[in-house]
């Protein structure tokens, strides 16, 4: 009880090395075809579960000043439009967050791994269940207490087999997200 | 047999996961000073001649920059000199103070820390272990140094000042998984120790500097008080062991 109090009084984040985090994301992915080849406008809402762990003590001492933490994410996505299908991933996830706001944290992040699909006969663009799903992305932190904070940001997603199988055109969209996180 | 054979990959992998994880959760802490760490120094004093103490400031530097002492670490040091049982009583600037007029002994204590979190490279690795999706977690260690530099000026009644010096150091290492806070403030915790200690062992060598000479009442038996500084490891402290290094050597 005197615990939360504090909170509520101080929500100044404070993230030491070994801080974790736990988050919730969700978003609903919009499409990108960026050559005429690209024929499907693949479109759905995205889930994205997720931990971290900071890793590092502040870095630099100016605007730039911000923290490296690692951690994975699971990535849903149901594709809605032009067909129905699905798409589940395990991506490992790196993350740069700026900390000399001090509620207010803007990051960047980057997070690749494995996407296991039914694309298969259903879209064009890839032939395999088996894919990739590389993400880079901005957001923005804003902590309501001390432990938890509201986030919101864009990301950029490809989706594509590494040439495993053809054909591999790749799929692109943009990810506008929001979620919530909480830190321990 | 069928059954057998089958459960053997699926045993060993859940045996590679323990291991794996257990190792990946391990940190050790490894103290490297005071680097002259004299032997501990112990001594025997009047009870009547001990006078008191006042610590007057403590002065903090993290990393060359001035910060407000911790509360903690004020207590942490006035614990340890009281720990010695050199002084009668144990007072601290800003609280109550000891009687005007009364012999006692002035402490003013400046502690400079130095941090080396290797920040740049804990991110590098941390990107490493990322992209092996934290499969080289347990082997891929991570680093945080820390160093206390330790001034103590101790002040008699009469005006007479003594100084001491220490530093000591350590390095706290852990994998992914077994990063947390708690790590580093054992680092910090077990260098101040180790500084303090080194500290108040040379005091206590100096222990008659610091007593009053107060006339023996007749009759009365002369009551003595043993004085020293509570022990503390320099050598390297294991706080937490991987699972496969615990079997008995």
């Amino acid at each position: 009880m005197t615990t939360t109090c504090l909170y509520a009084a101080d929500p100044s984040p404070t993230m030491t090395i070994g801080t974790q985090e736990v988050g919730l994301t969700a978003g609903y992915l919009l499409p990108h075809r960026l050559t005429q080849d690209h024929t499907t406008k693949q479109e759905g809402p995205a889930l994205m579960p997720s931990w971290m762990i900071t890793i590092t003590d502040p870095l630099g001492d100016n605007w730039y000043r911000g923290q490296v933490s690692v951690g994975a994410e699971m990535v849903y996505i149901q594709f809605q439009k032009p067909i129905v299908s699905n798409g589940i991933g395990f991506t490992p996830k790196i993350k740069y967050t700026f900390v000399a706001g001090n509620r207010v944290r803007p990051y960047f992040e980057f997070a690749g791994g494995t996407f296991w699909t039914d694309f298969t006969n259903k879209v064009p663009e890839e032939s395999s269940s088996f894919n990739f799903i590389l993400t880079a992305g901005v957001g923005c932190s804003f902590f309501i207490t001390s432990q938890t904070s509201i986030n919101v940001g864009y990301r950029f997603q490809h989706i594509s087999n590494a040439g495993t199988s053809y054909p591999n055109l790749g799929l692109n969209s943009s990810l506008p997200f929001g979620g919530f996180s909480f830190f321990f | 047999m069928m059954g057998n054979t089958s459960s053997r990959p699926l045993l060993g992998s859940v045996l590679a996961l323990i291991l794996g994880l257990g190792a990946g959760c391990s940190h050790w802490i490894e103290l490297a000073g005071p680097v002259d760490a004299p032997t501990p120094a112990s001594a025997t004093v009047p009870t009547e001649a001990r006078v008191p103490l006042l610590l007057e400031t403590v002065r903090v530097t993290h990393n060359g920059s001035a910060i407000a002492p911790p509360a903690l670490l004020e207590r942490q040091v006035l614990g340890a000199i009281e720990a010695t049982r050199l002084f009668s009583q144990h007072f601290q600037s800003g609280h109550t103070q000891p009687a005007s007029g009364q012999p006692r002994v002035t402490v003013r204590l400046s502690i400079d820390s130095l941090v080396e979190p290797h920040a740049g490279q804990a991110a590098w690795r941390g990107f490493i272990i990322g992209a092996s999706m934290f499969t080289l977690a347990p082997f891929i260690p991570l680093h945080y140094d820390y160093a206390s530099d330790m001034s103590l000026e101790m002040e008699r009644w009469d005006g007479q000042i003594k100084r001491y010096h220490a530093t000591s150091n350590g390095s706290a290492h852990y994998n992914l998984f077994g990063a947390n806070p708690e790590v580093i403030e054992q680092l910090k915790g077990q260098v101040t120790e180790a500084c303090l200690s080194s500290l108040l062992n040379q005091v206590i060598q100096d222990s008659p500097f610091y007593l009053a000479s107060k006339g023996q009442s007749e009759g009365s038996p002369i009551r003595t008080v043993s004085v020293g500084v509570r022990r503390s490891s320099p050598r390297p402290v294991a706080v937490s062991q991987p699972i496969t290094d615990s079997s008995p050597q």
